[in-house]
């Protein structure tokens, strides 16, 4: 994103008329916190919905202490069973939530955009702001959040009365300071891709690691590398009360998460000063003419799949989605019923790749393509087989590679799999397609950073698009259990047929000018 | 004028919310002629450019594209017009050839390659013609935008803004295309901000201001140190 030299590089207020006008490290980190503020502030100004973004921030802050709080007075807490399980898992999901965060943050080329880059181009932004914003930015994802509503839980049931509230700091400290960290892998992960052979070399390393975890699998290790996590010193200090451990771990954190916050500006710079290579390959590629598709719906179809996987964001974003739970589920050796929980997932994060503003993919094109002589219908149509083929092909990768380790299915766990596919693919097609008439976004998917709405309005398409792809992952998983392929039919059938009626409601109201035009002109602004 | 008017427009209102952005413009365009749109930021003409490309309905008044209801007969009047927007107008990972693809198939053209080809190399976008486009510069956008826009020789050219950052070799190729427009007898609308080009390319000028029509006049009356003082007048 920076695009000039930042205030933070070259202040004009500080900047002497002679001599070396940059400012000292302190005074650039000051300026950066500043443009932090200021571009906050800038982006708070465009949320258009002010009283649905409140009442979504209370929604979370009462998530959030429930989460901290309520499990601590139920059933079981803090005994010797189930308890005690969850204490020998919270060291791992620790280090799952630093893996995770550093994995979100490469995906995204070095985390969230505060300003996208054509909006940033004619402002001293620099890298440290950038790098700052990203940050910011972080916990403004379902995933995210998510994943430490789970761990505050998760400590909240074992942790002593006495001690919940120092170990709840010690859980936020974590949280900060894992995400900082995954912030300075991907930094400098960017700077590498964007250095030279740096495709090859972070596709080797990601080769690599695979390869590795793979080895630690097969050879059995993974528990006893698990028990070894690093984490469980962080837990263990957690636990121990108003003491000088605690006060040790947390001084650890806090000094941890200050250290890689600062040094994550170092790699922003690093990549800053780089051309993305990715992307400028994606600009200047030669694409030989293919031969004339016989229909309209064939050459609409055509122009959107270009336009999907000739974009960075959406291919990179794809392949993560695609393989990395696969790989989790191949790993942990998830069985066949466990696996409707997989297309849900990869469904709902595919659509968060592009489909919840689908109509952006068009850019400013959209007012030439209004243009052209064909029903609206059809135009429709061939957005939503893209969009259903996108988060198809991505499922099915996943449950492939999943599969590998799983055996062989029944045919109620086939039926109940297959089923879950396509109601949950339908789904969020339908949400999809629904949302893209409802909020168009101008979104230019270019960058590898961007994404097709706002941060607030992310949050909120992807906290709908969980709860109800969840909702259907754990119906079909409870068929799965069932020894009659048809019960997965059965319960597929109301829920396509309700899926299919929104989506033919959505395509009606596209069939409208006045809704159209207004589309089109914003995704084209 | 003995023949009836191609682009027949009539008190044309087109509201988005609480902006009016067009307040009751009136406007005719006859074949075989060119027609500027002139005024400042604001003035209405993309937005009358985009409610005769079918693009945006209007919100009140009559349109009629060579006898059909914009309302009614969208679809055909989109068969009819070839329109260069003011943005873009480009979908951004597509490349010049596709575009062209695209436009031929909807538009059920037969042969249209060669055709396809020459414009392009006159354009000087040939040596481009398998890139995206989202790498273009703006002014190698305009110049494809004018292309498409022309491609399939429609009866009604609507360019909006076209020589907006274009070299002097693509303005010169932008007028080649508009007076084969005219002499293939089609009905051109130009909306620039460029008053010298627009005398030079049109017959008539249209001034807008504030959504409305504001004069007419020949575009021969906008020309020269008078012109401009005429011109500046009729802003104000």
């Amino acid at each position: 994103m920076p695009t000039a030299l930042s205030s933070t590089d070259d202040g004009i207020d500080h900047g002497p008329t002679t001599g070396d006008r940059r400012p000292g490290y302190v005074a650039a980190a000051r300026r950066a916190l500043g443009d932090v503020a200021i571009l906050f502030w800038f982006r708070r100004q465009g949320v258009r919905r002010r009283h649905l973004a409140r009442v979504l921030s209370l929604v979370f802050l009462a998530i959030t202490l429930s989460a901290a709080i309520v499990p601590a007075f139920l059933p079981g807490a803090r005994g010797a069973g189930r308890a005690f399980d969850i204490l020998l898992l919270v060291p791992s999901g620790m280090a799952g939530i630093l893996l995770l965060n550093m994995a979100s943050a490469i995906a995204s080329g070095g985390g969230r955009e505060l300003i996208s880059r054509d909006q940033a181009s004619p402002y001293p932004i620099s890298p440290t702001t950038d790098h700052l914003g990203a940050l910011l930015l972080a916990p403004l994802n379902i995933a995210w959040m998510i994943q430490a509503w789970i761990l505050l839980g998760s400590v909240a049931y074992v942790a002593p009365l006495d001690k919940l509230a120092l170990a709840q700091v010690i859980v936020v400290l974590w949280l900060v300071f894992s995400t900082a960290c995954g912030q300075v892998v991907a930094w400098a992960m960017e700077a590498i891709r964007r250095g030279p052979r740096g495709i090859a070399i972070t596709r080797s390393l990601l080769v690599a690691l695979g390869l590795g975890a793979g080895a630690v699998q097969l050879a059995g290790r993974t528990g006893p590398l698990l028990d070894r996590v690093p984490t469980v010193w962080f837990v263990v200090g957690a636990l121990s009360g108003l003491t000088w451990r605690w006060a040790l771990t947390a001084a650890v954190l806090v000094v941890g998460s200050v250290v890689a916050i600062a040094m994550g500006a170092v790699p922003a710079h690093l990549a800053a000063r780089r051309m993305p290579r990715d992307e400028q390959r994606m600009e200047t590629d030669q694409h030989e003419p293919r031969p004339m598709p016989r229909s309209v719906l064939g050459i609409l179809i055509r122009t959107d799949r270009a336009s999907v996987w000739r974009s960075v964001p959406m291919r990179r974003g794809v392949l993560v989605l695609a393989v990395g739970p696969g790989l989790v589920a191949l790993f942990g050796n998830l069985q066949w019923s466990e696996m409707t929980i997989l297309p849900g997932l990869v469904a709902s994060g595919g659509a968060l790749l592009f489909g919840v503003n689908a109509w952006c993919l068009d850019g400013r094109g959209a007012l030439w393509r209004e243009n052209l002589p064909t029903s609206p219908t059809v135009l429709f149509d061939a957005r939503t087989v893209v969009l259903a083929e996108f988060l198809g092909v991505a499922s099915m990768i996943t449950v492939l590679v999943g599969a590998l380790r799983a055996g062989i299915p029944t045919s109620y766990e086939l039926a109940a799999l297959v089923a879950t596919l396509v109601v949950v693919t339908l789904q969020v097609v339908g949400g999809s397609l629904r949302w893209s008439l409802k909020h168009p976004y101008p979104v230019d998917l270019r960058s590898a950073r961007a994404t097709p709405a706002p941060p607030a309005a992310m949050v909120g398409y992807s906290a709908r698009l969980a709860t109800s792809t969840t909702f259907t992952g754990l119906l079909f998983s409870g068929s799965a259990h069932v020894p009659d392929w048809r019960l997965s039919l059965i319960i597929a059938i109301p829920c396509l047929m309700w899926s299919a009626t929104r989506l033919l409601r959505t395509r009606h109201r596209w069939q409208d000018p006045v809704v159209r035009a207004r589309v089109v002109s914003t995704v084209a602004a | 004028m003995s023949q009836p008017p191609v682009v027949d427009v009539r008190s044309l209102h087109v509201r988005f919310g609480e902006v009016e952005a067009v307040a009751g413009i009136d406007l005719e365009a006859y074949a075989g002629q060119a027609t500027a749109l002139l005024g400042r930021n604001g003035a209405g003409k993309s937005t009358t450019m985009r409610v005769l490309a079918g693009v945006v309905p209007p919100t009140a008044g009559t349109v009629t594209i060579a006898g059909l209801d914009i309302r009614k007969d969208t679809l055909a009047i989109k068969q009819l017009t070839g329109y260069c927007p003011d943005v873009g107008g480009l979908v951004p990972r597509a490349t010049p050839w596709e575009h062209l693809q695209l436009s031929a198939r909807l538009r059920r053209l037969d042969g249209w390659e060669e055709r396809g080809r020459d414009l392009l190399e006159r354009f000087e976008l040939g040596d481009v013609m398998n890139r995206v486009t989202g790498g273009f510069s703006h002014g190698m956008g305009r110049r494809l935008s004018v292309v498409l826009a022309a491609m399939h020789q429609p009866q009604v050219l609507l360019l909006d803004e076209p020589f907006d950052g274009v070299d002097p070799i693509g303005v010169e190729a932008t007028f080649e295309i508009i007076a084969d427009a005219r002499a293939r007898g089609a009905t051109i609308l130009l909306s620039t901000h460029l008053r010298d080009l627009a005398v030079q390319a049109c017959g008539t000028a249209l001034v807008l201001r504030g959504g409305s029509r504001v004069a007419a006049v020949d575009a021969g009356e906008m020309s020269g140190e008078e012109g401009a003082r005429a011109y500046r007048a009729l802003l104000d």
